[in-house]
């Protein structure tokens, strides 16, 4: 094949391509709304996965809700189901929320009022799950403890080596936190300047 | 209003040229339709910034190829892709075998070049000068000039060996 034969080639696909004119207008408008929910796909697969691994556990906890003997132990229960079911539904939700603002209808003001209102409460679920997450330690390890290795943490004196473990995590934790919100706030904010961009 | 509509009129008449630059770059059909969408995306966005002192296909172009080469950057190429002459093939509704050939013997070749290289070819296959080559590049013209003699020899070494 010779250069000439490439161009050859090309000029025939372009031909062939420039009869089809397969784009409505419909579709283009379409393509940067696309764009926008994209930015939420991967977030809300995140939180898909997130949320499935709180059920099972949920679903574990409950199982087991028999094994919790006394009241306080109970009420650790009852609050960590209420942790681990609450929170992810109210994410997705959110989530779902904010993915079906439709951009390329209503007025630029109206898109933004929304997304902005819908944003906040996203970042405002993730702080109020960050700082649930911490606290939570406090009623989730001891519901943990008592079903899986039937150990009343609340009566028991516990070692050195535990608190190293209790400290890491909590630092760990917290890094993680830091990462994981850094990540919203940054697709937030792009989502945000492109329906700024549909101005 | 009025600026959707000659933005999207604009789209629908130049796709082939949009489709053109996505498959010079993009081996597969979905990478290729999610560039085509950044694409008319980037277009949008910068639709504002569109001076008349070039011609609209010129800026069109640039747009287009800098786009794609920032996300091939982005993007890891994925190992189950569908060539994109396949992909054209399918989707139009030629039944001409040469040409099926010839196009994907064209696509093979042009896998070979780095992407400097398909962008200056693909100009070239497109029929545009070394001038409009270098207003669209941002190189100069007599770099254009002495970089595709390069590419066409390299391609020819290619054409040779296969």
């Amino acid at each position: 094949m010779e250069i000439e034969e490439l161009q050859s080639a090309w000029i025939q696909m372009s031909q062939e391509l420039s009869q089809q004119k397969k784009l409505t207008n419909e579709i283009i408008l379409d393509m940067t709304k696309q764009k926008y929910q994209n930015k939420f796909t991967m977030l809300t697969k995140y939180e898909t996965i997130g949320a499935f691994i709180c059920f099972v556990i949920a679903f574990f906890v409950l199982l087991n809700f028999g094994k919790l003997d006394t009241w306080y132990l109970k009420v650790c229960g009852v609050l960590t189901l209420s942790f681990l079911l609450i929170l992810p539904v109210m994410v997705l939700s959110t989530l779902k929320k904010i993915k079906n603002i439709d951009i390329t209808n209503g007025s630029y003001k109206e898109n933004l009022k929304v997304y902005l209102k819908t944003k906040n409460r996203l970042l405002k679920l993730q702080q109020v799950g960050m700082a649930i997450g911490f606290i939570g330690l406090l009623f989730i390890v001891p519901v943990t403890s008592k079903i899986i290795s039937d150990k009343n943490v609340f009566l028991t004196n516990l070692k050195v080596e535990q608190y190293i473990i209790f400290a890491i995590t909590l630092v760990v934790l917290a890094f993680f936190c830091k990462w994981a919100y850094k990540g919203y706030q940054k697709i937030t904010q792009s989502a945000q300047d492109l329906i700024k961009d549909l101005e | 209003m009025q600026k959707e509509a000659v933005f999207t009129d604009l789209v629908r008449e130049h796709q082939a040229l949009l489709y053109k630059v996505t498959s010079i770059y993009i081996d597969n059909k979905e990478d290729q339709e999610d560039l085509f969408q950044e694409v008319v995306y980037q277009l949008w966005k910068y639709f504002d910034s569109f001076r008349n002192d070039s011609k609209i296909t010129t800026w069109m172009y640039r747009v287009a190829m800098n786009t794609a080469i920032t996300y091939i950057k982005r993007k890891k190429r994925r190992p189950d892709s569908v060539p994109i002459a396949d992909v054209f093939i399918k989707q139009s509704e030629i039944k001409d075998e040469v040409f099926e050939e010839r196009l994907r013997l064209l696509y093979r070749h042009l896998q070979h070049l780095n992407t400097l290289e398909k962008g200056l070819i693909f100009l070239l296959l497109e029929g545009k000068s070394y001038k409009e080559i270098a207003q669209i590049t941002g190189l100069s013209a007599s770099n254009v000039g002495t970089k595709i003699s390069r590419v066409k020899k390299k391609l020819k070494t290619n054409m040779t060996n296969h």
